[in-house]
């Protein structure tokens, strides 16, 4: 069953992609375990760092005995850490990612990024955590973290079988991962950032973005994947008959009328909002990452993976 | 521009409904879930749809589309103003219209039968309001309308009377059917009544009527007042046998007739054939200035003796106006006649004193003037007697007429033959002379004489008039069918007999007096005995008692009687029927009409016991058939007073209160032709914006 649904969310083209990449951010982590990450502080690591002076109670295995010699008093070999990155997936599984109908779907789609990350973090050796947002509130606000090798399983089945609904709520969802997560971790938001509240407010978006924000200075790295349908970009209805566009969040009343004269109006409002989230997510030292679902599934893997190993901002 | 059924109009009011569905009206919108409707322009969007009208051109061609389908209903016309004029006040007429056959003469494309259904239609709708009409036609089988308020019922049953081709052209008078229009204008509460009689201006049309009938103005309106074209007519046929030339020769004859203005000089051949059994057997071409006629004469020999159709047409002039007189109709025999059988009772070596001698020249002199060819045979008394003791009624087999000049008397034991034969239809003609003897006429032929006969006398004998010894003949009773074609008396009234047979005064016994003499007594009785017909001279028909036969008259007399007396026994082959008029066949068994047309008519005898046939209104040979054989034939022809198209001289109409008239031309053909086009451009239009794009 396990392997029947994560063969459904990763094919077998992304897979071999997967074997040839690994999850890497462009810095130095600081991880609660040893992993394969360059952490930011010494340890039983293979990579030199520096020599400092011995004090007694020092472990003597650790004297560096050639540059005794040189120097004339003894001196221990510190070498570099090398820690885990906790990748952590947080899905938007709200009503707005269901529009799409098979690979195309948004949900699918997104599913399939998540999925591809967790199987290539659980191949790393590295824990993975996730949380999936939609549906009635009460039953979706907690967030679940567990060790890779047990998750990967869970995700699989949780993500193939998850029918797109409701409102996402995101800020207690950020908050909570705020104070769960161990510093230093890889949180990817998954959603479309269309409407994160669901009701058309500005302030939702506003709220989200803080929430986010929160995660940074928690000295976690934050990846927003914005998942959008072509239709979405594109709005390609010109006919002459009316259309009646139904609120996938079930939030606000259906909007009436003649697709070819609400085009334009369309395209400039969500252009602007685009822009407004790219210049919010560059002033809060998020990485925001676009794709269309129309777009090849491992082409898109690889370009964020690129896109991680290219992070190099620093912790502050 | 006006319309005929204005109710229609309100139709107009439908032009609202497209438009308010095309404003008010929405598709139902297709449902498309979105997640991005935040960003969608809601209300100006919703409300922009109800206003705004789409495919403005499609809604263009079918407001259009029904604008001209209401019109069409509402039958437009154009009018405008003609001379007619009509009364002015609310009144109550008939309108009289002239179905005779002058009105099948064309004029601009249209019979003058379609004029005048013009006029009426234009007379129809200038009535002013409140008036009724009805409708009379001078066909008796012609469209009744009783005098109505609706105009438009009078104005469909004209429309239809002529779309329906029911006009018979038979030779009506417009005059004639003057009593049946004002029968349906019985006065009420003193409203004024008037006849607008719409005809021709020939003979017989609406310049011939009498300025009121029966208390009732009569307006004469001619169907046209353009001049009649010219036309070719053939003016009857006659035939004689011709045995000058050949046994089985007959002599066929008509004249042709160019009608016209005579001031024109222009000759024109007209070509002219007969054709016999269906096949034309002679040609000829006769050159006509306006205004002539010509005679044209045929000597065919025909190949047998059995009757025979003949036709005569005018060839090659399809462009004639009248062509119902293009035509004319015979039956023909080498050998069939009127068949006769003189029985002299005074025969004489002299031929001067013998009793038929001028009855056998009349015969003579009448072959070939028209009147029926006789076929006489003389006999003996005693030989006709024989024959009838040998053979019975047989003996009379074929006989029309049986002629006992001045014959004492069948014996009695050969009366009921004779009685028989007479009774089966032969015509008997009994005249007096010395040598009969009115007692034994009295006992053994009575059921058959007019009157009883009385002792012959010599006239001017009575005491007192002994200076006056010969009595004249009073002027001849025209009306009765032996003078038929007879205009004057011809000279019969100079006549002078010197001896009578007297008749005993009966009223029980029905006859009728053709001739009589001055002092009353009869000269010349009819009656009728079964099928057949009896006549009774009181005087001679040689010169021992009267001067009757040098009289010009003697000729008309014996040929009249002969073909009143041989008519019933049948021999119809020279009866020309007019178009439309009624047959009576002699006979109380019903027989089978046969019509040019092949249709088999079965004629019954009516109420009165006397067969009439109605359904002469085709032009063409008939034939009467009787117990599966041939009985007799006849002809129905056009009567030639209908080929006479010169106009009359029309009688001052009476003065009228005025108001204008209008003509009204229908114009929803012309519509209709527009709403097939506009529906033609809808289907196109609908086709071609078929396409929708959808994501």
């Amino acid at each position: 069953m396990t392997a029947e649904a994560l063969g459904s969310l990763v094919p077998e083209d992304v897979r071999a992609l997967l074997r040839t990449q690994s999850l890497r951010l462009g810095r130095p982590i600081y991880g609660r375990g040893f992993g394969r990450h360059a952490s930011t502080r010494v340890g039983p690591g293979r990579e030199f760092r520096d020599h400092r002076p011995y004090v007694p109670g020092d472990d003597p295995r650790r004297l560096d005995w050639k540059a005794f010699a040189r120097r004339d008093r003894l001196v221990l070999r510190q070498t570099e850490s090398e820690d885990e990155l906790t990748l952590a997936l947080l899905v938007d599984g709200g009503g707005g990612m269901g529009y799409g109908a098979g690979a195309e779907g948004k949900f699918t789609f997104a599913a399939s990024i998540a999925a591809s990350l967790a199987y290539l973090a659980h191949a790393q050796g590295d824990p993975v955590v996730y949380a999936m947002r939609g549906g009635p509130l009460p039953a979706t606000t907690t967030l679940r973290l567990r060790r890779a090798s047990e998750s990967l399983a869970t995700l699989a089945e949780a993500l193939r079988h998850h029918r797109p609904s409701g409102v996402s709520a995101w800020t207690e969802l950020l908050e909570a991962a705020s104070h769960v997560l161990p510093p230093g971790s890889l949180v990817v938001v998954l959603s479309d950032l269309l409407d994160p509240g669901g009701r058309g407010r500005p302030e939702d978006d506003e709220r989200m973005l803080a929430g986010l924000q929160h995660l940074r200075a928690r000295r976690h790295d934050v990846l927003l994947v914005q998942v959008l349908h072509r239709d979405e970009v594109d709005f390609p209805w010109t006919e002459d008959r009316p259309l009646r566009f139904v609120d996938l969040w079930n939030q606000r009343p259906p909007v009436e009328g003649a697709a070819l004269a609400m085009r334009s109006t369309y395209l400039e409002a969500l252009q602007t909002h685009l822009r407004a989230w790219d210049d919010e997510a560059s002033r809060r030292g998020l990485m925001l990452e676009r794709i269309t679902t129309n777009a090849p599934l491992a082409e898109t893997i690889a370009r964020l993976l690129r896109r991680l190993g290219e992070h190099r901002a620093s912790l502050r | 521009m006006n319309f005929l059924a204005p109710a229609f109009l309100l139709g107009l009011g439908a032009l609202a409904l497209p438009v308010i569905a095309h404003v008010l009206g929405r598709q139902p919108p297709r449902d498309v879930p979105f997640a991005a409707v935040r960003f969608l322009p809601v209300a100006e969007l919703v409300v922009s749809q109800r206003r705004t009208i789409r495919d403005r051109g499609l809604l263009v061609v079918r407001l259009l589309l029904l604008a001209l389908a209401v019109l069409v209903f509402s039958r437009p016309a154009l009018r405008h103003e003609g001379p007619l004029r009509v009364v002015a006040q609310v009144h109550d007429c008939v309108l009289l219209v002239d179905g005779s056959g002058s009105m099948a003469l064309r004029l601009g494309g249209s019979p003058h039968l379609q004029h005048a259904v013009d006029q009426a239609s234009a007379i129809l709708d200038a009535l002013p309001t409140g008036s009724k009409v009805g409708l009379w036609t001078s066909d008796p089988g012609g469209p009744r309308v009783e005098p109505t308020a609706d105009p438009s019922r009078v104005r469909e049953a004209l429309e239809r009377w002529v779309e329906d081709g029911a006009p018979r052209w038979g030779a009506w008078r417009l005059a004639d059917a003057l009593p049946g229009a004002a029968a349906m204008l019985p006065e009420v509460g003193g409203r004024p009544r008037y006849i607008y009689a719409v005809g021709d201006r020939f003979a017989g049309g609406s310049t011939e009527l009498p300025a009121d009938f029966a208390g009732i103005p009569v307006v004469p309106i001619p169907a046209t007042e353009e001049e009649a074209p010219e036309h070719v007519a053939l003016l009857g046929a006659t035939w004689e046998p011709a045995a000058d030339l050949d046994p089985r020769a007959v002599r066929v004859m008509t004249t042709v007739r160019r009608t016209g203005s005579a001031g024109e000089e222009t000759p024109r051949e007209i070509a002219v054939a007969l054709h016999i059994a269906g096949e034309e057997v002679a040609r000829t071409t006769v050159s006509l200035v306006p205004g002539a006629e010509q005679h044209v004469e045929f000597t065919p020999t025909l190949s047998d003796d059995a009757e025979v159709q003949a036709t005569i047409s005018i060839v090659d002039d399809d462009a004639d106006p009248l062509p119902i007189d293009d035509e004319r109709h015979l039956w023909l025999s080498a050998e069939r006649g009127l068949e006769v059988v003189v029985v002299n009772g005074d025969p004489s070596e002299l031929r001067a004193h013998d009793e038929v001698y001028f009855f056998n020249t009349a015969i003579a002199a009448s072959q070939g003037s028209g009147h029926p060819r006789v076929v006489m045979r003389s006999m003996a008394p005693d030989q006709l007697e024989q024959d009838l003791r040998q053979r019975g009624a047989q003996a009379l087999r074929g006989v029309d007429v049986l002629v006992l000049a001045n014959v004492q008397a069948p014996a009695a034991d050969v009366a009921e033959p004779l009685l028989a034969a007479v009774r089966g239809g032969m015509g008997l003609w009994i005249t007096a002379g010395d040598r009969l003897d009115p007692k034994a006429y009295n006992a053994s032929l009575l059921p058959l004489l007019p009157l009883r006969m009385r002792d012959a006398v010599e006239v001017g004998t009575a005491p007192g008039r002994a200076e006056a010894r010969v009595e004249h003949l009073a002027p001849p009773v025209l009306s009765h069918p032996i003078f038929v074609g007879l205009r004057d008396a011809a000279g019969l009234e100079t006549s002078r007999a010197r001896k009578i047979v007297l008749l005993e005064p009966e009223a029980a016994r029905p006859h009728d007096v053709a001739l009589s003499f001055t002092s009353g007594a009869p000269a010349l009785l009819t009656s009728t005995y079964g099928r057949g017909r009896v006549a009774l001279l009181t005087t001679t028909i040689d010169r021992d008692w009267a001067d009757l036969p040098l009289r010009p008259g003697f000729v008309p007399l014996v040929l009249g009687t002969l073909s009143f007396l041989g008519d019933a026994s049948s021999n119809l082959a020279h009866r020309h029927v007019r178009l439309g008029e009624p047959l009576r066949i002699a006979g109380e068994t019903p027989v089978m009409v046969s019509t040019p047309e092949g249709r088999e008519v079965a004629v019954r005898p009516d109420k009165d016991g006397d067969l009439v046939f109605t359904e002469t209104y085709l032009p063409g040979h008939y034939r009467i058939r009787q117990s599966g054989a041939d009985a007799s034939m006849f002809v129905v022809e056009v009567d030639p007073a209908e080929s006479t198209t010169s106009a009359t001289k029309a009688v001052e109409a009476p003065v009228l209160g005025e108001t204008s008239s209008f003509v009204s031309k229908p114009q929803w053909r012309l519509l209709l032709l527009g709403l097939v086009v506009l529906l033609a451009i809808e289907s196109s239009w609908r086709w071609r914006s078929r396409g929708v794009n959808r994501p």
